[in-house]
């Protein structure tokens, strides 16, 4: 029986089905030569391995690692010249608008590409469904109770809450970790749909919880708002209600 | 997933600088069309395939500015591993870096890597037919320049 070289690496890579990886063991078993050329393949994969496994070891230089924490401008949000801009935006031509969508979906993609990168693993404050990307635990639990601007205990501090163009409620946050994300969720049935996630600045006091919203969130919200955030009684009321919208109780 | 993005780099690009330059166009790229990834995917997948494809461009263009590109040799940029260890990495280095590009790509996938030949010719968008061959070329080419063809061990 011969083999070709290129079968016995497949081997050796352990890439061969059952039948093909029986009738090679039978034949190393006889003769020798073959044993030992498949021995040589893989002590040869393992060498070459081992020649790039320092690249792990070495601290990533800083201008890489910086690449993937995202966009971290941190205006404090003015709200009422967000609103004027807004205004003025409504006020001219409509071709404004296509634009200004596609760069939403845009730092969408990049800011939920740059929060995946950031935070995987069992404990992520999120996690996929076939909605999308939903809120679990301690974001959909502050999502769902803490009104905004109040300062709780957890790690989650809500923005402002506001409703889109379908009804939906809409609410931003900022979650503290040693990477800071902030984001934008909107309320979809009995869940948190998460529409942005982007790395944050660290807040610099309790006080300032906006200091440390991205643009990109900003941009989010502004594309996405319908008239004015919610007041604090509208806000309440909301969150008394569950987040749902008349469309909600009609279904 | 940076340090394995380096890594590749390092495989494919052979020194240091133009491995570093090439993770960052590649994150760059990647951050740009993040909603091409289908989530559920493997995203080291799609992470090499930017890369092969920038490190491909990258290439064609440097043909063109210089028509001859002579490959450098691999530098200073082991670690502190041991000095046996640093002259057996360097040679493998070196003696990558005399491999076509995509011989290259299929040994950094595979055998650094280690992914599956069929994960493999995804992440490159080749048959896999072309990769266990490619791989194959690239194994014996690098055996017969470290001078250990038929040796056992």
């Amino acid at each position: 029986m011969k083999f070709s070289d290129e079968t016995l690496m497949a081997y050796a890579d352990g890439e061969l089905d059952l039948v093909a990886r029986a009738e090679i063991e039978a034949a190393m078993a006889e003769d020798p030569a073959i044993a030992r050329a498949v021995e040589r393949h893989r002590a040869f994969a393992a060498r070459v391995k081992s020649a790039y496994g320092g690249v792990l070891e070495e601290p990533v230089p800083e201008r890489l690692a910086d690449l993937v924490k995202g966009p971290v401008a941190a205006p404090v949000v003015d709200l009422a010249a967000k609103r004027a801009e807004r205004a003025e935006a409504r006020a001219t031509i409509g071709r404004w608008r296509l634009p200004q969508w596609s760069a939403l979906a845009a730092s969408v993609a990049v800011g939920l590409f740059v929060g995946m990168l950031l935070m995987r693993g069992p404990s992520a404050p999120y996690e996929e469904s076939e909605a999308g990307l939903v809120a679990r635990g301690e974001l959909d639990d502050a999502l769902t109770q803490q009104l905004a601007g109040s300062v709780g205990t957890g790690r989650v501090r809500v923005g402002i809450s506001f409703r889109d163009r379908g009804g939906a409620y809409c609410r931003t946050f900022h979650l503290e970790r040693e990477a800071p994300l902030a984001g934008l969720a909107c309320r979809s049935g009995e869940e948190w749909k998460l529409q942005l996630l982007a790395a944050a600045s660290a807040r610099e006091g309790e006080l300032r919880p906006a200091a440390a919203m991205p643009m990109a969130v900003l941009h989010a919200v502004d594309a996405a708002i319908e008239g004015e955030p919610l007041d604090a009684a509208a806000e309440s009321a909301a969150r008394d209600a569950g987040w749902r919208t008349n469309s909600d109780v009609a279904e | 997933m940076l340090p394995r993005l380096r890594r590749f780099a390092r495989v494919i690009t052979r020194n240091l600088q133009d491995a570093d330059d090439l993770v960052q166009v590649a994150v760059e790229k990647a951050l740009i069309r993040a909603e091409q990834w289908r989530p559920g995917s493997r995203m080291d997948s799609w992470m090499f395939g930017i890369m092969k494809n920038a490190w491909i461009d990258e290439i064609r263009a440097r043909r063109r500015r210089e028509r001859v590109h002579a490959p450098e040799e691999a530098g200073a940029d082991i670690g502190d591993a041991s000095a046996e260890a640093r002259d057996i990495a360097l040679s493998v280095q070196a003696a990558m870096a005399r491999l076509p590009e995509e011989q290259r790509m299929a040994i950094a996938l595979v055998l650094v890597e280690g992914f599956s030949y069929k994960d493999a010719a995804e992440t490159l968008a080749i048959p896999i037919g072309t990769l266990t061959s490619r791989l194959a070329r690239g194994r014996e080419a690098l055996q017969a320049i470290l001078g250990d063809s038929g040796k056992a061990g």
